[in-house]
């Protein structure tokens, strides 16, 4: 399940680009998951390891996927390091919840992500409850960020 | 500074086309939009002067604020257009809001959080979007497009509750409208606090009248719990200052003049937000005469019918009269 502390967490990492920058490994960039979620999120092909085909930015390499992916990257396979993933947009939000569907994963959330009409689960760590919908969650993360 | 400043930053591949009016503009929305390519290429043109495929065109130097010694880097850049990508912590800090505010330069800041110590409004807070205008010279088009309309109910609203951020004049003012009408009316004591009071009073019919000019970093949160919700709407002129020079009853073509295009007028390092200019206008234009205004204390006069009149009329879509003239 996905456990979110909205609001400032002292342990959590802020600057996530920063962090993927010396963080980040090869074979995470080639993972079949990661590659969909690139190709979703940035609408870029991964060609190999070291390069990404943008369709914007043409032959770029990891570190120049949007802020969001390399959030994402982190979670997926950071597993015991917390962060901040206000640095990822409405459009990564199915993505995380798919990410943490067979594993627990925490994060910290410092605005509202939208995560759809659909119902899901998210545990607010704030005051320890499991939210299914928009409306739940806003009610009571809102009062933290 | 003070103006409308137009930003042109190009490359082969990449152009960026947007206008800045006042000294805080936030930018968000989704991931990959082109965000942190904004602020790389105006790195990458500031950084390289002797040499570098980004064009800038702009009235004003344009810089990126990062790092560490962020305090440092600001003490060296007046008027100037400045911008902050995602990832820098300082700018959470009531120290950043501190001395930004004292600067005369405009800021451009990346970021998905409420930022509560920078009263930036809810129209400069915008998304960056791809249009296929430059798509046939192989040059994609980035623009910015508001992420938060203003007063754009279709709908009647009509309240039992009103709620103002604070206690000053506004408040003085629709609580005597409300008295008037068979309404409440209630103070949050700071505009914090009205997620709090919505998330508390789901099921009343709630108006929130709040300054626009410093509500941004409300914004998100409060529209996201009311977005569903048809019995609480937001009205939100630029502050209650602007909606009585804006109502005619000064009768002064120069104060039209203003409120036609304020960003000609501020200077923002005497006025951190528009709210703080509109108040000196007021008091100002009305000083020694009978509609001089007080910002802590309602001047009757405003209460006459004829001007309640002219500032009501302003609100459009919004009948407060509902109760007495239904029943």
């Amino acid at each position: 399940m996905l456990n979110i502390y909205y609001g400032n967490m002292k342990e959590a990492v802020y600057n996530t680009a920063a962090y993927f920058k010396y963080d980040y490994e090869d074979s995470w960039i080639v993972d079949p998951f990661v590659k969909e979620m690139i190709q979703d999120v940035d609408q870029s092909t991964v060609l190999d390891s070291g390069v990404i085909d943008s369709p914007v930015l043409g032959k770029i390499p990891p570190i120049g996927l949007s802020g969001g992916v390399k959030t994402l990257i982190l979670v997926k396979f950071d597993k015991d390091k917390v962060f901040n993933v206000s640095t990822c947009g409405d459009n990564c939000a199915k993505w995380l919840l798919r990410i943490a569907e067979s594993e627990d994963r925490t994060v910290n959330l410092l605005h509202l992500m939208d995560f759809g009409k659909e119902s899901f689960a998210v545990r607010v760590l704030n005051t320890d409850q499991i939210v299914h919908s928009m409306e739940e969650l806003v009610s009571i993360a809102g009062e933290f960020v | 500074m003070k103006g409308k400043h137009r930003i042109i930053v190009s490359t082969k591949r990449l152009k960026y086309d947007f206008e800045l009016r006042r000294n805080l503009t936030i930018i968000r929305g989704d991931s990959a939009t082109g965000k942190t390519t904004l602020v790389d290429m105006i790195r990458e043109y500031v950084n390289n002067p002797s040499g570098t495929p980004v064009e800038l065109v702009c009235d004003k130097k344009c810089y990126v604020l990062e790092g560490s010694l962020w305090k440092g880097q600001l003490g060296e850049i007046s008027d100037s257009i400045v911008f902050i990508d995602e990832g820098n912590e300082f700018i959470r800090t009531e120290e950043f809001a501190g001395t930004i505010q004292k600067t005369d330069n405009y800021y451009v800041i990346v970021s998905r959080e409420s930022l509560p110590t920078l009263p930036y409004s809810v129209e400069e807070i915008y998304g960056i979007r791809t249009s296929g205008k430059y798509g046939t010279l192989k040059q994609i088009y980035h623009e910015f497009y508001r992420l938060y309309g203003t007063n754009a109910y279709q709908r009647e609203i009509m309240p039992e509750v009103i709620i103002t951020e604070d206690s000053n004049s506004g408040y003085q003012f629709f609580k005597q409208i409300c008295r008037e009408n068979q309404l409440e009316c209630e103070t949050m004591n700071g505009k914090s606090n009205i997620f709090h009071y919505l998330n508390a009073h789901k099921d009343e019919k709630i108006l929130v009248i709040a300054d626009g000019a410093a509500f941004g970093s409300e914004m998100d949160r409060v529209q996201k719990l009311i977005s569903d919700r048809k019995n609480m709407a937001l009205y939100l002129p630029e502050s209650f200052e602007w909606l009585i020079l804006s109502s005619g009853i000064l009768k002064k073509s120069t104060v039209m003049a203003v409120l036609h295009t304020p960003y000609d007028y501020v200077e923002s390092e005497k006025y951190f937000s528009w709210e703080r200019f509109f108040t000196a206008i007021l008091i100002n234009e009305t000083k020694d005469t009978y509609l001089a205004y007080l910002k802590r204390k309602l001047n009757p006069v405003y209460l006459n019918d004829s001007a309640k009149e002219a500032i009501l009329s302003q609100m459009t879509k919004i009948r407060l009269d509902w109760k007495i003239n239904d029943q």
